[in-house]
């Protein structure tokens, strides 16, 4: 089960271990810098969160983010839609409102265009379906998760729930999004350092 | 265990006359001197340091609310090297067995680390890229130290992965890279144990392209799958068993384990094909055709190969039984139940204790040969 003469070492055991830990290392950094450089340099969108189906309100010890722009209508789609199910991503083009909140006015599976003032969010690949009519699509953008310390998660969603939750994201050029501040009517409640 | 039995039996050869009394102490000599023979020192010694891994998952889990961020990431980083430089260290000092306990540790520190980091930065990649995230780490381990438990312990991270997929639901029903990717992790984890001489690692690898097959085969079953993984079984089967075969040499060199998974998958094969039939025909003819396949290994691979053997006294008696089911089960009632299972039960052991007679006898007259 175990074995470690030295005769079938390879490599010099510090070598082996210099190679590992650094290699561990790096890729637990690349971690956290995707995360903090979209948050360093992406620009600034406001999403307002809709209610999620209770039966899956509180995973372990993060809440459940769902968006108005989570749910996208078949209105919204622009450009040729795929016509045999597989694995697809979607482009969402958001535009300011108003009031300040951000809300998606086109969706594409090609690339969309930057235009004007408007942010274009990449959703994560899910398993989309041909229908016709076109029917509505669900998508996630890998801002559906936030981790509370343990017995905080209550609080926050009843906010969701009651529709005061509002959560201030950083988009890059590419597309990808992280959370940076999430607030109950307003107010901040987190704010997220870049590390 | 092994050596216990091993004992054993040359106290017996010993007083029968068949074995030299230091022959036997000198082959007992040789087995305790090799350098992968269970020691239970070695085995309680992994054992602690997967308890003590799990204590260092088990507090990234908690929450560890009392330090800011960067120090628990600092905290988790020096744990990764901390493991890894101490393994490197009793290497040198020729402490295999505590080594291996220090590696196992530092590859829990680097999962540990990977749910800290997608916890505390709010990550909502899914939990099966983590899992494929820590198989790596795990296997890049197993190959720069060349670690037989580490390479084990890589099985069991791609086990690992696959269950993720399973329970998370990131599996779609349509193609997907994550759907292929669970063969791939098999073949690495088999490259793995023959570079590390880990044995009896490499059955992880090999049951987990079994069970692979066989979800595939569950979320979409089709009468080609079917078949297609029958015909190859069998396929594969033959040819490392079929006298005469050019690779039957080199399958029977490398154990029981060519012969018995093939075998397997044959069945998994029929059974898949005794799913689709339906009407009394298909449902006989498929039936007989898993009859037939039991029998085969039974005859081609069972007198050397145990595992095979047993297998396919399994499917053969699980087989007659399904089938004295569907055809006469209906016809009777309660007891025609126990009837029928008697009756089975009975034919299958007369079966049995003639083939493993005729086996023995086979072997005898080859010794006096």
């Amino acid at each position: 089960m175990i074995s470690g003469t030295s005769n079938k070492r390879w490599l010099n055991p510090l070598l082996a271990a210099l190679l590992v830990a650094g290699v561990q290392t790096a890729a637990l950094g690349y971690m956290i810098e995707s995360r903090a450089s979209i948050l360093r340099s992406g620009r600034d969108v406001l999403l307002k969160t809709v209610p999620v189906d209770p039966r899956d309100l509180l995973r372990g010890d993060y809440v459940i983010l769902s968006y108005d722009i989570s749910r996208l209508q078949p209105d919204l789609l622009k450009g040729a839609l795929p016509t045999q199910s597989g694995e697809a991503v979607l482009y969402v083009r958001l535009e300011r409102q108003p009031d300040g909140f951000w809300t998606a006015t086109e969706a594409s599976f090609q690339p969309l265009p930057p235009v004007g003032d408007s942010v274009v969010l990449r959703s994560l690949p899910f398993s989309y379906y041909p229908s016709s009519p076109p029917s509505a699509v669900n998508v996630d953008y890998g801002i559906e998760r936030f981790y509370v310390p343990e017995g905080e998660g209550r609080t926050l969603e009843e906010a969701r729930n009651a529709e005061a939750l509002s959560v201030n994201i950083r988009v890059d050029g590419k597309g990808s999004a992280q959370i940076r501040e999430i607030a109950v009517n307003g107010s901040p409640v987190y704010e997220e350092p870049l590390y | 265990m092994y050596r216990a039995r091993l004992e054993r039996d040359f106290k017996h050869w010993i007083d029968k006359g068949l074995l030299q009394d230091n022959a036997a102490r000198a082959m007992l000599a040789e087995y305790d001197g090799r350098e992968s023979t269970f020691r239970a020192g070695r085995v309680l010694l992994i054992l602690a340091a997967l308890l003590l891994s799990a204590s260092i998952l088990l507090l990234v889990a908690a929450n560890w609310e009392a330090l800011p961020r960067l120090a628990r990431v600092a905290g988790i980083v020096a744990l990764i090297w901390g493991f890894h430089f101490a393994a490197g260290w009793l290497l040198r000092a020729g402490r295999a067995a505590f080594a291996a306990a220090a590696l196992v540790l530092g590859a829990a520190a680097f999962g540990g680390g990977i749910a800290l980091i997608g916890q505390m930065y709010h990550l909502s990649g899914d939990a099966a890229d983590a899992a494929l995230l820590w198989f790596v780490g795990a296997s890049l381990s197993a190959f720069a130290f060349r670690s037989a438990a580490m390479a084990t312990a890589a099985g069991g991270l791609a086990w690992f992965y696959f269950g993720t997929m399973l329970t998370e639901g990131a599996f779609p029903t349509i193609s997907d890279w994550h759907l292929w990717s669970v063969p791939v992790l098999a073949v690495i984890v088999v490259l793995l144990v023959r570079f590390t001489e880990a044995g009896r690692a490499r059955h992880l690898a090999y049951l987990l392209v079994l069970s692979w097959l066989a979800w595939l085969y569950l979320d979409s079953p089709s009468l080609a799958f079917a078949a297609g993984l029958a015909v190859l079984g069998l396929a594969a089967f033959l040819v490392a068993t079929l006298p005469g075969s050019p690779v039957r040499q080199l399958a029977l060199d490398a154990g029981s384990a060519p012969a018995f998974y093939s075998f397997a998958l044959a069945l998994l094969g029929f059974t898949g094909l005794q799913y689709e039939a339906v009407g009394l025909t298909t449902e006989i003819a498929a039936g007989a055709g898993t009859l037939l396949v039991a029998l085969l290994g039974i005859a081609l691979a069972g007198a050397q190969n145990g595992a095979v053997r047993y297998l396919g006294y399994v499917a053969f008696a699980g087989e007659l039984l399904y089938l004295a089911f569907e055809t006469l089960g209906s016809m009777l009632g309660t007891s025609g139940f126990f009837l029928i299972s008697g009756l089975v039960v009975a034919c299958i052991a007369w079966l049995v204790i003639r083939i493993e007679g005729h086996m023995a006898r086979t072997r005898q007259a080859e010794v006096s040969r």
